[in-house]
């Protein structure tokens, strides 16, 4: 559990947060120069608080009241940042051992050979940095941050300099790291598909302040939060199961119906999270006929808000799924809540995301 | 060839050089470090006292240094009690040239600090080392180019000084005539050119061989960061 009170002056706005972290996995969202890097920064104690408190699972990292501020190297967290930063003149063994080789041996909770095969980086060991790909850094910077034994991890857009591809291939190192090695995970996103893929819990922040906190989709009925999802793109992700394989798509399984995914290679039985944006959804008050799009989930209303000039529907599939429309949609539909809908979704509008174990 | 009394100048130069560069060279890190990473009140003025010794004529700081080092002078009672002459002795060309060298230093190494990105630090630090440990594992191995630089700058630097070294500790064969005075009293005695000449190619010689010494150290400072 992470208790943060923070009050810091800041060039265009006063940092002002008080919140409890209980959850393993907490995504902080906002618009940039929301306070973000700031807050991991506070909490890393590379940057001091005005005043306030950090205490991570009874340990006080820092309190004004108190008069203690623990030095970044007594706190024990590990920081992954956009940019990998990784250690240019050392090797990618000795980048991963840096930490490692601070702690005693009671203070080890990994091996690195264990984290290496977890993160697959064994063949990489003996090369610099210069010569890894994006995703191989960043994988190594997530090494090295966990062969330092930390309490919790802090994670700032640790995707946002790799393409789709790659991202969806890291995100399952991530899920292991909250499930398997049980570190809690602080994670700086403004990708909602990215924090969707990775946990429920959200934490967001504009101007320094908290604006909401708790489930993202409570969080996203807030009017605040809507307009900065909206602003941002609005990606749903849904877990689904593939069933079979076919020539031009796969089918897979999403609750108890069934969608039609593009071609991925994947045995049946892989489970998986597939992405659609809100804007890529079309919304019916009955099954569709003589259409070329594949895909027609039925679910209920759930949610019906007003952004601006445009309307965001949250539809329960089995899963919540937000969709973008008009205002003359939502009257002419008559869209409201526990309203049955069916929700259109191309096959090539589905992104294929990470797997899930 | 050299005569033996020229073997001698150049080899009182090469120690004085080398001693100076051993001198200046660890303020200058420091110093470096200080004005690349921390701010604070009159760290404008600081900088500009550092670098006085490359904008004074060295006759002056020649002359500071001897009314601060000599026999008389402020601190000359603290050298006597610590058994330690400057005046007159190769320790003192030592000094000297140190003094005149140590902005050049400086300047090579508060650049090549201010090179490295501070949050590699940060993530260092965040990894379990103390500012010591970042400082000797992160800062100055990625700095060490610039090390390399600065060690150059100093060396030659020392190797030329000749006003605030004559002025501090005159000109005395075997104990503070380097190279630079060596020429200077060839030249001014009858039939000295040819002594002087030969001096002139040594300084070209060990000039050359310090500049691509640094070079290849620095290149492979830097290769050590770049290569697989």
């Amino acid at each position: 559990m992470l208790t943060l009170r923070l009050r810091r002056r800041l060039s265009h706005f006063d940092l002002d947060i008080d919140v409890v972290c209980q959850e393993s996995v907490t995504a902080i969202y906002g618009p940039s120069g929301a306070g973000k890097t700031t807050l991991l920064n506070l909490v890393s104690g590379l940057i001091r608080p005005d005043a306030g408190h950090v205490e991570l699972d009874g340990h006080v990292l820092y309190s004004s009241v108190e008069g203690t501020d623990r030095p970044p190297e007594a706190r024990r967290l590990g920081y992954v940042f956009q940019d990998d930063l990784l250690f240019p003149h050392l090797s990618v063994d000795a980048n991963l051992r840096y930490g490692y080789e601070r702690l005693t041996g009671a203070e080890r909770r990994f091996d690195p050979g264990q984290i290496v095969e977890l993160l697959e980086i064994g063949p990489l060991l003996g090369r610099r940095p210069q010569h890894l790909s994006g995703g191989e850094r960043q994988r190594v910077a997530l090494g090295r941050a966990l062969l330092s034994s930390p309490r919790m991890l802090l994670m700032d857009e640790p995707l946002a300099s790799l393409d789709q591809g790659l991202k969806s291939r890291i995100i399952p190192y991530l899920r292991h790291v909250r499930s398997d090695l049980d570190i809690p995970i602080l994670y700086v996103s403004h990708s909602v598909a990215e924090i969707l893929e990775l946990t429920k819990q959200v934490l967001v922040l504009r101007d320094g302040k908290v604006l909401a906190q708790g489930d993202f989709f409570d969080v996203a009925r807030d009017p605040e939060v809507l307009p900065l999802l909206d602003e941002y793109g609005f990606e749903n992700v849904l877990p689904v199961e593939i069933v079979s394989g076919g020539e031009g798509a796969c089918t897979a399984r999403c609750g108890d119906q069934t969608l039609r995914i593009p071609v991925c290679h994947r045995p049946a039985g892989t489970r998986l999270f597939v992405g659609v944006r809100a804007d890529d959804i079309i919304l019916a008050r009955r099954p569709p006929e003589g259409l070329s799009v594949r895909n027609a989930l039925r679910g209920t209303v759930t949610e019906v808000s007003t952004v601006g000039a445009t309307c965001l529907v949250t539809v329960d599939v089995g899963h919540r799924l937000v969709v973008k429309v008009t205002p003359e949609a939502v009257a002419e539909l008559g869209l409201a809540p526990s309203l049955q809908v069916w929700c259109l979704i191309k096959t090539h509008s589905l992104r294929l995301g990470p797997e899930i174990d | 060839m050299l005569s033996p009394q020229e073997w001698d100048v150049l080899a009182l130069s090469l120690r004085v050089a080398l001693a100076s560069v051993g001198l200046s060279l660890p303020p200058a890190i420091a110093m470096g470090w200080v004005l690349a990473r921390r701010e604070f009140r009159g760290k404008l003025l600081v900088d500009g006292l550092c670098h006085l010794p490359l904008v004074l004529p060295p006759v002056v700081t020649g002359y500071v240094l001897l009314l601060a080092f000599g026999r008389r002078g402020w601190f000359g009672p603290v050298l006597d009690a610590l058994g330690v002459t400057l005046a007159f002795d190769w320790k003192g060309a030592v000094l000297a040239s140190a003094v005149v060298a140590f902005p050049l230093a400086l300047r090579a190494v508060r650049l090549a600090i201010e090179a490295v990105d501070p949050r590699l630090e940060g993530v260092a630090r965040t990894l379990g080392a103390g500012p010591w440990r970042v400082f000797f594992t992160i800062t100055l191995r990625l700095a060490a180019p610039g090390l390399w630089v600065g060690a150059l700058l100093a060396f030659a630097r020392s190797l030329g000084e000749f006003g605030a070294t004559i002025t501090f500790v005159a000109n005395i064969a075997g104990q503070t005539r380097t190279i630079p005075s060596a020429i200077y009293t060839y030249l001014n005695q009858p039939g000295g050119e040819d002594a002087a000449l030969r001096l002139v190619w040594v300084s070209v010689a060990v000039s050359l061989a310090a500049l691509l010494g640094s070079e290849w150290a620095a290149r492979r400072a830097r290769g050590r960061q770049e290569m697989p």
